[in-house]
């Protein structure tokens, strides 16, 4: 409950903007080290933990034939912006297989701008189906169901060893592993009773920042 | 006559003796319970040389001996002068009406209960050479904070939930149950504090453990502990214990019990190797294998490290910094990991460490304690020096050295 207030009480300061697992995202965090004391990164989203104050994200980008994968933890009062600059879902929980995929699918100019979509409308899913390199790969991705991968160039055992992991079509029905994974309606309507207050609040202070941005573009 | 008077000089004899036999039999029982008294003072003594080490200069950490202790790691069974606690509830089946009219009896036997106001014990003056009272409290899990250098701190939160002192003992009757040395010696004796956390129904205890709270006019609490105090920071049965007590930058003890493990094996438990996984090992993974080094020996010594109840040991950490107080919900926040589980309960207490200790009467914490009526704290949520409060801008670093917050 203390988490979820200091969490609201950062939000005041930085707009975290909606955003998912394939988004692409520009980051600009305040650094004693850099030039100009501040750095900026883009990249694609392709992890997101929520773990309340130690929340974080993963951008991946590939600059100058280098992948780089930086780690953001979103309540860090170091950080002193976060914009999607290309607001998409995609087919899985994460995209960690993009360090075993073709370089394309991972890079993004650094000065890329932001494509804005209307407000009211529904979150475009990307469904490409990603092409992999041809050496090893560091996980058996072909096991694990994701759906956004290109698995036309597996061999015969990889084939088989992927239908042997295939979950049971009776997990679906398992009620215990989705009360689990899940906060029971009831603890959810108290959670949102407790932030109630402060969301018009959080919601002017959101309107805040979009108009200075938009003035500093202007 | 002479006969008569002769019968009755024996009657006398034979009382006298009777007498003197019965007077020796107590004092050789009397002897005898003593005895018994003083090696259960023994025991009790190890006990609280156990609890209170952080206290003690000259404590050394629980080391690991290859003899039988008689400083047992867990105790199950309470010493005998304890009061039993919960006695078994019966279902009464208490309709709803007599359920809110015998809970507003219980709140109104509390009401004007306590002593404070009546007749106030004087409060002593700080000095270089003062033991405070410490605070139980409640583990509530971790947080993270950040540095204004943008370093994140990981942070145990610390529910300090309805503290009242219960009872004062003084030093004189302290020592004559201490066994040790140093104690009885000492330059500066301490009195003991017993503090009680978190209120309870008074219906759930036994009359033996709900006439302890007698004097101290609050309702029977479901955790007690001691603390040491100095004569000059007694404080009445009845004072509520805050937050407040500790401030950020302050360093702190704590003690509590250890993540229950239960039934361990000897890998888990000591250490142990075990065997290889692969290569023809026939069952013979995580057993312990040799157990002695026969011959001559020909025992296994006691001691030696076997499967068997893990963790639920009580042990001390010393010198954590208080990072940030909240006097609003009544929480501490301290650097670093705590023992325990979540829920657990954890004795508090000013850190005994040198480097920590107090020694500039212009910068102590407040003594005896805190009395929020009377003084207040500069913020409902404090926090330690170059720690960044949520509440402030994004951290931006200035061309120049070091870090500022705008």
């Amino acid at each position: 409950m203390l988490d979820r207030h200091d969490m609201i009480t950062r939000r005041k300061h930085i707009d975290i903007p909606e955003f998912y697992v394939g988004s692409v995202m520009a980051v600009t965090i305040n650094d004693p080290n850099a030039t100009g004391r501040s750095s900026r990164f883009v990249g694609i989203c392709i992890q997101r933990m929520n773990r309340g104050l130690k929340s974080n994200f993963t951008l991946r980008n590939v600059l100058d034939y280098q992948g780089m994968e930086i780690m953001y933890e979103m309540y860090c009062p170091v950080i002193s912006s976060i914009e999607t600059l290309r607001l998409e879902k995609r087919l899985d929980p994460h995209l960690l297989y993009l360090r075993d995929a073709r370089p394309e699918y991972s890079t993004f100019p650094m000065d890329m701008e932001p494509e804005l979509i209307a407000e009211d409308a529904p979150v475009p899913i990307n469904d490409v189906k990603v092409k992999m390199i041809d050496g090893d790969w560091d996980k058996s991705w072909e096991r694990q169901e994701l759906k956004g991968i290109d698995l036309s160039g597996l061999t015969e055992l990889q084939k088989r060893m992927a239908l042997k992991r295939k979950t049971p079509d009776y997990v679906q029905y398992d009620l215990m592993k989705e009360y689990r994974s899940t906060l029971p309606e009831e603890d959810q309507e108290d959670i949102y009773r407790e932030i109630a207050p402060h969301y018009p609040a959080l919601v002017a202070s959101q309107r805040k920042f979009r108009r200075r941005k938009l003035a500093g573009d202007a | 006559l002479y006969h008569v008077l002769l019968i009755d000089l024996i009657e006398v004899v034979k009382v006298l003796f009777i007498y003197i036999i019965k007077m020796s039999m107590s004092i050789c029982i009397f002897q005898s319970m003593r005895k018994i008294l003083e090696v259960r003072s023994i025991t009790t003594a190890c006990l609280q040389i156990t609890q209170i080490d952080a206290n003690d200069r000259l404590s050394q950490q629980q080391q690991q001996v290859r003899h039988m202790s008689r400083i047992k790691r867990r105790h199950t069974v309470q010493p005998f002068w304890h009061a039993a606690v919960t006695r078994t509830l019966y279902p009464e089946n208490v309709t709803k009406v007599n359920e809110e009219f015998l809970s507003d009896v219980i709140k109104e036997q509390y009401e004007h209960k306590s002593p404070l106001a009546a007749e106030p014990w004087p409060r002593g003056e700080w000095n270089s050479k003062s033991q405070r009272c410490g605070l139980i409290g409640k583990k509530m899990g971790m947080s993270t904070l950040w540095k204004n250098d943008g370093t994140r701190m990981d942070t145990t939160l610390i529910h300090i939930s309805d503290n009242h002192v219960i009872r004062y003992v003084p030093a004189s009757d302290l020592r004559k149950n201490e066994f040790t040395e140093h104690s009885r010696r000492s330059k500066n004796p301490r009195g003991a504090l017993v503090v009680g956390a978190d209120s309870a129904d008074p219906r759930l205890f036994t009359r033996e453990y709900y006439n302890m709270f007698e004097k101290a006019g609050v309702m029977p609490k479901k955790k007690l502990t001691r603390f040491l105090v100095s004569d000059n920071a007694i404080l009445q049965p009845g004072t509520p214990l805050y937050a407040t007590h500790l401030r950020p930058g302050d360093f702190v003890d704590v003690s509590g019990y250890s993540r229950d493990q239960g039934f361990q094996g000897v890998v888990k438990r000591w250490g142990f190797k075990g065997g290889p996984k692969a290569h023809g090992s026939t069952k013979f993974h995580r057993k312990p294998g040799c157990i002695g080094s026969g011959g001559e020996m020909a025992r296994v010594i006691p001691g030696q490290k076997m499967p068997g109840h893990m963790g639920m040991q009580f042990r001390t950490a010393r010198g954590l910094e208080v990072v940030r107080v909240n006097s609003q919900f009544n929480c501490i926040w301290l650097k670093g990991p705590v023992i325990g589980a979540v829920g657990g309960y954890l004795n508090i207490y000013d850190s005994g460490l040198h480097h920590c200790r107090y020694r500039d009467p212009d910068n102590h914490p407040p003594f005896p304690t805190h009395y929020p009526a009377e003084e207040a704290v500069p913020h409902v949520d404090w926090w330690a020096d170059g720690m960044h409060n949520f509440n402030d801008a994004t951290i931006v670093f200035e061309e120049e050295a070091g870090a500022t917050a705008k």
